[in-house]
């Protein structure tokens, strides 16, 4: 019951959308199109649907199988939920989830008391019983968003397309529809793609996700294999913050500055001028020399937001800044002062060759 | 008694509201004052007989009638139009478009003589349809297509907008639920222009009601058969029967005012309903 | 999401089997755009050229020789003398009205904005008739306009009136959603500069509102010109000549000559009418096209 694309390519007039886009959905699988925006990932989305069509082309969308690149949308039972929900205004909440099912011709469409059970089934399941009968106006964004969820789920469709479902509710209910995405997956199974910008979203939710830029695919993967092996540099920053240290690739180890680091993934690759990475949390940062503080910087200033501070800190030798996370706890312990000279440790840095570029 | 105070930061309150209340006074609600007032000194029982002999109720039958009729086919080309204008692209379109206002800015009379020329026996539209015996000037029909023509632009210009803000996604949400094109249509594109219509109709029919220009020289004005209302009217007053002209434009008038509550309440009801929050 | 709407408008040449899912078939769209076409040629285009073709029928010279009769030229005259009055009149109420619920809260505010919605909404035969019942003969005022020898209905000034109540509403209906849409902040702004009442509105107001008013009077102005039923009520249906200016403004006129069998005539003038009509079409198209794409 797989979902897939093949070599789908779409420009709109001169603007190059997708570049020969393939990618292979299992069947119960949750994935996620993770990107920014202009990385083509939502017209990715409607192509699926059916709501746009790939450039004429080799360029092949697949239902279980079955080639659907030319069928309109209204026959391929694809559930859309949109970004802005596009309720029916003129329904209530119940007619909105009943609306696939009453529009079925003669031959296929179930009896009112089937129906009924349906919805209600339905309804049960987005949590939203008591409301059957209100107006969209007069529910709240994440309400409208699990109505308009319900009334994709109620035509059974072989696949669900979430175009960046909860983008326009504000954080706390984005953070709860997350959760609540994820155990409702884990119930129904249906096999689900969601476009989304929001990296924390997709590694939380996805059972894989694939990062998008500029009509291309960067990196599929699970979320602990993009986290932990991004492919690129741009997946590695758009995944997190990220510090970039230029240095030099030599002999199995990068030269950054004065200082020496491990890199055993470089070996083999000649001496080059590289780019280090490394995550603000993976530096350690020490007053005395010596042992694995290797880099000298000073200190630029220190920032405490909420749970967490940021330290600035500026390279001795060639005055690059990076940003240093810390819990409040490690901060009170260093207590460093603006102007004061510090060590660091880089630790699980990432290689990638000079020619690559975030 | 209205104490005119001093309202928010900007000036001028006392001086325009003074001016605006005064003005409407004088050319609006004194002259009003005075029909009510005159009909208020005839009897109810003269009052009644004068507005309820033959004449004046074929009078009405007619000037009510044929404004249902032509503000309810207007609604279906007044729809088709608006969707067109709306939806597509072709040639002539911004030409079109902005004709459609020409029934709202030409003065009565012109449009009078003018389609009373068009649709004679002999006019240019009239010639096409006398072989198939369908009279049109100086008949009821006639009365009922001059009635349409002033009727079109209000259900256009009050559609128009509704179909030209609809929100694409909801089309193509009903689209992936599976609805073909008309389903989506009937569905979900009608029942939004649905208030937008029927306002239309009400302002269609409010007009058409009291119009006056543009059928009387396209009616044959025979009392009983094709004589409206406002030409009644202009009867007696040609005939100085003072008392029953004020008792037909008192009914008018209440019309006229019950159309008007019932036109902004269509408005505000639909206000509410395209309102987002 | 921009690009979607991009795409819509302008869609490349797709397969047979492929329509955006927000399209008809195109038989059906041009089915629609033909008989949509059909009905507007023969409601709007047709009659719109009858007009014209009617007014040349005995010529060009014949058609001056109607505009230049002085009867013809005493209704110009009177039409000209009631709108210079009418309109400027009800152009000073409608700004006045629109500053005062447009810039302040008060109660019994709709039902103001209702009430001048009232001559929109009344037939234009009763519209005559309601002055008629004031200053006629047997009106209110009319044994004492009778005592000092005024004549207001079946003379100039009842048609003066008239025109005025039948135009009332057109500036103010046209200012009070504008003004509405466009908000207090600028004049508010204003003020806290220190800006008098009149230099607000001079310097702020009116350049904010200038087209709005403009269609607003233009409408006024064109209804004014035409107004027929209500005028009719009141008119003593005397042409003027020469010496006198008559009671007959251009649609009486119009009027007049049709009925004594001078189609071709009363085309001819009926043809001025409907130039202007189509001036304020264009007028209205125009500044539409100019506020769209100002906010965009």
């Amino acid at each position: 019951m797989s979902v897939e694309v093949r070599n789908i390519i779409k420009q709109f007039g001169r603007f190059p959308a997708l570049h020969g886009v393939s990618l292979k959905v299992e069947s119960g699988e949750l994935v996620a199109l993770l990107g920014p925006s202009g990385s083509g990932k939502t017209t990715l989305l409607r192509i699926i649907a059916g709501l746009e069509f790939p450039d004429t082309g080799e360029g092949r969308v697949l239902f279980y199988g079955e080639d659907v690149t030319d069928m309109p949308v209204h026959k391929r039972r694809a559930g859309f939920a949109f970004q802005h929900y596009a309720l029916f205004r003129h329904l209530d909440v119940f007619e909105n989830i009943a609306f696939g099912l009453r529009i079925r011709s003669h031959r296929t469409r179930p009896r009112e008391s089937e129906i009924r059970e349906s919805v209600e089934k339905l309804l049960k399941l987005v949590q939203l019983e008591s409301l059957a009968k209100r107006f969209p106006s007069q529910l709240s964004g994440g309400q409208r968003q699990r109505v308009a969820l319900a009334r994709a789920l109620a035509i059974e469709p072989k696949v669900l397309l979430l175009d960046e479902p909860f983008g326009a509710l504000d954080a706390k209910v984005r953070k709860e529809l997350r959760h609540w995405l994820r155990q409702l997956h884990e119930e129904i199974h249906v096999t689900t793609l969601f476009v989304t910008h929001d990296q924390e979203e997709a590694l939380e939710v996805a059972d894989r996700v694939a990062i998008l830029r500029e009509g291309r695919i960067e990196q599929i993967g699970t979320p602990e294999e993009i986290y932990d092996y991004p492919a690129t540099p741009f997946v590695y920053d758009f995944l997190g913050n990220v510090n970039a240290f230029a240095g030099r690739v030599h002999d199995g180890s990068v030269e950054i500055g004065e200082s020496k680091f491990a890199a055993p993934e470089t070996v083999g690759r000649g001496d080059t001028d590289a780019i280090a990475f490394v995550r603000p949390h993976d530096i350690h940062v020490t007053r005395r020399p010596g042992g694995p503080a290797k880099l000298a910087a000073r200190v630029v200033l220190c920032h405490a937001a909420g749970p967490l501070a940021h330290l600035e800190l500026e390279r001795l030798d060639n005055g690059g800044r990076f940003t240093v996370e810390l819990s409040k706890e490690q901060l009170h312990q260093l207590a460093p002062k603006p102007g004061e000279r510090m060590f660091v440790e880089l630790r699980n840095v990432k290689i990638f060759p000079e020619d690559y570029s975030i | 008694m209205l104490r005119l105070r001093q309202r928010g930061v900007l000036p001028g309150f006392r001086l325009t509201l003074g001016y605006a209340l005064l003005y409407l006074s004088i050319i609006v609600l004194i002259p009003l004052a005075a029909t009510f007032a005159k009909a208020g000194e005839l009897s109810p029982l003269r009052f009644w007989h004068d507005i309820t002999t033959p004449r004046v109720l074929a009078a009405f039958r007619l000037s009510f009638g044929a404004a249902f009729l032509a503000a309810l086919i207007n609604l279906f080309f007044g729809l088709l139009v608006a969707w067109v204008l709306a939806r597509y692209q072709f040639w002539s379109k911004r030409i079109m478009d902005a004709l459609v206002d020409l029934p709202f800015a030409l003065p009565t009379a012109v449009a009078g003589i003018t389609l009373a020329t068009l649709y004679a026996q002999n006019g240019w539209i009239g010639r096409w349809l006398a072989p198939l015996g369908i009279k049109v000037a100086y008949t009821q029909l006639g009365v009922f297509v001059a009635l349409m023509f002033i009727g079109l632009p209000f259900v256009v210009r009050t559609v128009q907008p509704v179909l030209e803000d609809l929100d694409l996604e909801v089309e193509e949400a009903a689209a992936s639920l599976g609805a073909n094109r008309w389903q989506t249509f009937w569905r979900v594109i009608f029942p939004a222009a649905r208030p937008a219509l029927l306002t239309g109709f009400a302002l269609a029919f409010a007009r058409g009601v009291g119009e006056y220009g543009s059928v009387i020289f396209i009616s044959s004005n025979l009392p009983g058969k094709t004589e409206i209302v406002p030409l009644l009217i202009v009867t007696k007053l040609e005939q100085f029967d003072y008392p029953g002209a004020t008792a037909i434009a008192v009914v008018m008038l209440v019309a006229s005012f019950a159309l008007l509550l019932l036109i902004n309440l269509l408005q505000w009801r639909s206000s509410r309903y395209y309102a987002r929050t | 999401m921009e690009a979607i709407a991009a795409i819509h408008a302008a869609r490349p040449a797709a397969q047979p089997a492929r329509r955006s899912p927000t399209a008809e078939s195109p038989f059906v769209r041009w089915l629609l755009i033909g008989s949509a076409l059909v009905f507007l040629s023969l409601f709007l285009v047709v009659p719109l050229l009858a007009v014209f073709v009617q007014a040349f029928a005995k010529g060009p010279g014949f058609y001056l020789k109607t505009l230049t009769d002085p009867a013809t030229l005493s209704a110009i005259k009177l039409t000209f003398l009631t709108i210079g009055i009418a309109v400027p009149m009800n152009c000073i109420f409608g700004l006045a009205a629109a500053w005062a619920i447009t810039k302040f809260d008060f109660p019994g505010k709709n039902i103001l904005t209702t009430l001048i919605d009232l001559p929109f909404s009344v037939s234009p035969v009763i519209s005559g008739l309601v002055y008629v019942l004031v200053f006629g003969a047997q009106g209110w005022f009319g044994p004492w306009l009778v005592a000092h020898n005024i004549r207001v209905i079946f003379a100039v000034p009842g048609i003066v009136l008239a025109t005025t109540f039948v135009t009332f509403p057109f500036v103010a209906r046209e200012l009070i959603p504008l003004m509405q849409a466009q908000g207090r902040a600028d004049e508010e702004a204003a003020r806290v500069l220190g800006s008098g009442g009149w230099q607000t509105f001079w310097r702020v107001t009116l350049p904010n509102i200038k087209w709005g008013l403009l269609y607003g009077v233009t409408l006024c102005n064109a209804r004014a010109m035409g107004e027929f039923g209500a005028v009719s009520v009141v008119s003593g249906h005397i042409s003027g000549g020469t010496d006198a200016l008559g009671t007959n403004t251009i649609p009486l006129h119009v009027q007049s000559l049709y009925d004594n069998y001078n189609q071709t005539g009363a085309f001819a003038e009926a043809s001025v009418l409907t130039f202007l009509a189509l001036v304020t079409i264009a007028l209205k198209a125009w500044i539409e096209r100019k506020e769209a794409r100002l906010k965009l």
